[in-house]
């Protein structure tokens, strides 16, 4: 068997790297001369042809509705013999009618089965059979660094029975996109696969992203900007996050328990406030440290710097009111500090807003016109005040 | 690409099993277990970098040096002394943040000190105090890398701790005035300060935006994970940090002159000589045709800029003119100019000769 064969190759070299760098030097000029061993044929060359052309048989092409700057056509990946696709999320799916091309070019029109927000994923289903369909595995067969093949029907430039399109990558990285950098338009919350093929093109979406052994890795997601690092991502919702949609089986890990939001737990604070007289993007310097509190305890002091809260990253006195927004009484925290040029991470534990100490006692402005936190002299109500997220996000913009 | 073009295989009837792997006898299904043993010798040396505070330019709207902004995630660095000197790009600190931490591969985050940078390889150095033993990776000399070899770019910019990592090959080994290796893995604002490693782990360079037509800011950028991307090689570059270390800014040096093609056939001539000019003050005037800058005949404008990109402030450069009296040497000592506006900062001023393209699309 051929993968017996390339598994022992491995085994072989795979302790020193320089061996495998040889091999690979080779591999990557299989013209070189030095190497009379290497088959220079089409067919050896042609490692990924299977892949391929299993991944071909399985996908299909859609049409749809298409608004202004969003495109009316994607693809679609086959799942069952019995003719359900899964497909990304999209204004083509706003149509009253979606045809999808099987790849025989037969035509059919296809019906929205089941959407998934956190994936960004939806599923259709025709009323033919598809015998050729591909198997959603449990676990992504892709790791960092493997062979990907993305097919899919990029710009619409393939027609009828013409073949999908093919882009060749790595697997990049398997990551979470850390929501609170508010990724644009799409809201996607579930961990997805980076890959290096460029496939965040029209009509891309709903694409296959095969392994070089032609097992599904996932399906080329939604187009998504990232504020992280404000470009277009290259990504493949896993296949196993596929999978538990199509079981209809829960996608989304809970959320953390910082953000539940139970109404019989109250409202909390550590105690800390800013210096907010230079305005909310100054950074989160604190200004005083109240008599009592969490931070007091844990040696906060003023003058230090708030850097992180939890996992959000504070860059300004703007972020770390956002991050503590929804925060609750009893809730275990981790805050970055900067100190002089010492950086530490101090853990308390939130405490509930004392109500009865009205003039310092929460840790957001009640209204924006009110500079620092909690320097209102007006007296808050006497139940503590439904925290929100701080409605001002657009004014930082 | 070529090899995935045909498929021509016949399919079974009824099937949701994946084909068996083709023979590889070339090695290619071999290639991403070296990819990830490439990644993870180079790891120890690779640092998080995150700034707090500084110009905001998040959101759509913002612009900072012509480009959108540049993101709010981590940024990538690589150690470069034991004691704490780690290399990144320029680009991570384009919002000129006040406050840059560092965060090693053990976990500790140490705030670090912007030391000097290049702007010509829109690299520069950052300090870390209190660390020793620090993991310093092998740089490639220059004359080992080819173009066609595997090329990996890692970097963080994603939000995670584990580095992504793109493969392609190495493009070129000689772009932008000899500053930069040109690769079609992945580079952009996930990966700018992280390195461009060889199959073997050792960095060919550190992931940079370039682009050969401005040194604005955030000029290259446009070009991200689009098949060129650029890397600057460090081996060698000794003097570079040093001068880096010691806080210097190397920017590029200006002649102060702008220019016209001579003839349709091409050469250059000088139109006019810009306010501060050290080319004026060599007594270079208008009307003055440059034959030959550095010893290389100047061909036309294009390559006149190319030829001046090896040079920056201070560098002394010898102008072949030629005049009604005849042609004559002339020294000029390069200088840092302030940018000509509509962000075309060129060595030539960039009239009337072909204007320069700025970073836009």
């Amino acid at each position: 068997m051929p993968r017996l064969i390339k598994n022992k190759l491995v085994l072989r070299v795979a302790g020193t790297a320089t061996l495998v760098a040889a091999t690979l030097v080779a591999a990557g000029n299989v013209a070189c001369a030095a190497e009379p061993a290497v088959d220079n044929s089409a067919a050896a060359q042609n490692v990924f042809a299977s892949a391929v052309a299993y991944a071909q048989a399985r996908c299909v092409k859609l049409y749809g509705a298409g608004i202004g700057r969003d495109h009316g056509y994607a693809t679609g990946i086959i799942v069952s013999a019995d003719g359900k696709v899964l497909c990304a999320q999209g204004v083509y799916l706003a149509a009253d009618r979606i045809r999808l091309v099987l790849p025989d070019g037969s035509t059919h029109v296809a019906e929205v089965l089941r959407r998934s927000d956190a994936i960004q994923t939806a599923l259709l289903k025709i009323d033919v059979p598809t015998p050729n369909y591909f198997d959603v595995p449990d676990v992504c067969p892709a790791k960092k660094g493997d062979w990907v093949l993305a097919v899919s029907n990029l710009f619409k430039v393939a027609e009828g029975t013409e073949e999908l399109s093919v882009n060749m990558g790595v697997a990049s990285l398997r990551t979470k996109l850390e929501a609170h950098r508010g990724f644009s338009e799409v809201r996607y919350d579930s961990e997805l696969l980076l890959i290096d093929a460029i496939t965040s093109n029209p009509g891309a979406p709903g694409g296959a992203v095969v392994t070089a052994d032609g097992k599904l890795a996932g399906m080329i997601g939604k187009i998504i900007e990232g504020t992280a690092t404000n470009t277009r991502l290259n990504y493949a919702v896993p296949a196993d996050l596929l999978r538990k949609f199509i079981d209809d089986k829960p996608i989304a890990e809970p959320a953390t328990p910082s953000l539940v939001s139970t109404d019989k737990i109250k409202p909390g604070t550590f105690g800390i406030l800013l210096f907010t007289l230079s305005g909310k993007r100054s950074p989160a310097y604190i200004d005083r440290v109240q008599s009592g509190s969490p931070a007091e305890k844990a040696g906060l002091k003023k003058d230090d710097l708030v850097l992180g809260v939890g996992a959000e990253i504070v860059h300004s006195v703007g972020d770390y009111q956002k991050a503590i927004a929804d925060l609750k009484a009893g809730v275990e925290m981790t805050l970055l500090i900067k100190r002089g040029n010492d950086i530490q991470r101090v853990t308390m534990v939130s405490v509930e807003v004392p109500s009865a100490t009205p003039a310092n006692a929460i840790e957001k402005p009640v209204a924006p016109a009110i500079p620092a936190e909690g320097k209102s002299t007006e007296p808050l109500p006497k139940t503590p005040l439904p925290i929100k997220p701080v409605d001002d996000e657009k004014k930082v913009d | 690409m070529h090899y995935v073009k045909c498929c021509g295989i016949a399919l079974l009837a009824i099937s949701s099993v994946a084909p068996a792997a083709e023979p590889d006898p070339a090695g290619y299904l071999l290639a991403p277990r070296a990819f990830r043993a490439a990644a993870a010798r180079v790891l120890p040396s690779m640092v998080t970098i995150e700034t707090y505070g500084g110009v905001s330019g998040g959101g759509k709207k913002g612009k900072i040096s012509g480009i959108s902004g540049p993101g709010d995630g981590p940024t990538t660095g690589v150690i470069v002394s034991s004691d704490g000197l780690i290399v990144t790009s320029t680009f991570n600190f384009i919002r000129k943040p006040p406050i840059i931490t560092v965060t090693l591969r053990d976990g500790s985050q140490h705030v670090a000190e912007l030391l000097g940078r290049d702007e010509t390889r829109k690299i520069c150095l950052l300090k870390i105090a209190g660390v020793k033993n620090l993991p310093v990776p092998t740089f490639v000399p220059r004359s080992d890398v080819k173009v066609g070899q595997w090329a990996i770019s890692l970097g963080v910019g994603y939000g995670d701790d584990d580095p992504a990592l793109s493969a392609g090959i190495v493009s070129a080994t000689n772009r932008i005035s000899g500053k930069a290796v040109q690769t079609d893995a992945n580079t952009s604002p996930a990966n700018y300060g992280g390195p461009l490693l060889d199959i073997e782990g050792r960095v060919i360079g550190i992931c940079v935006p370039l682009t050969p037509s401005s040194q604005a800011e955030g000029a290259g950028v446009d070009w991200y994970d689009s098949g060129i991307g650029f890397a600057v090689p460090l081996h060698g570059a000794d003097d570079l940090i040093a001068a880096m270390k010691a806080g210097k800014t190397i920017q590029t040096g200006k002649l102060g002159i702008q220019t016209k093609a001579a003839t349709e056939q091409g050469g250059v001539v000088v139109a006019g000589i810009m306010e501060n000019s050290p080319a004026g003050k060599a007594g270079i005037k208008p009307g003055d045709e440059i034959v030959a800058i550095a010893g290389e005949k100047v061909q036309d404008l294009t390559q006149l800029r190319a030829v001046m990109g090896r040079f920056i402030v201070g560098d002394e450069v010898t102008l072949s003119v030629k005049r009604k009296d005849g042609e004559s040497d002339i020294k000029v000592i390069l200088a840092a100019l302030p940018d000509s506006p509509a962000g075309a900062p060129q060595v030539e001023g960039g009239k009337p000769g072909p204007r320069p393209k700025g970073p836009g699309k």
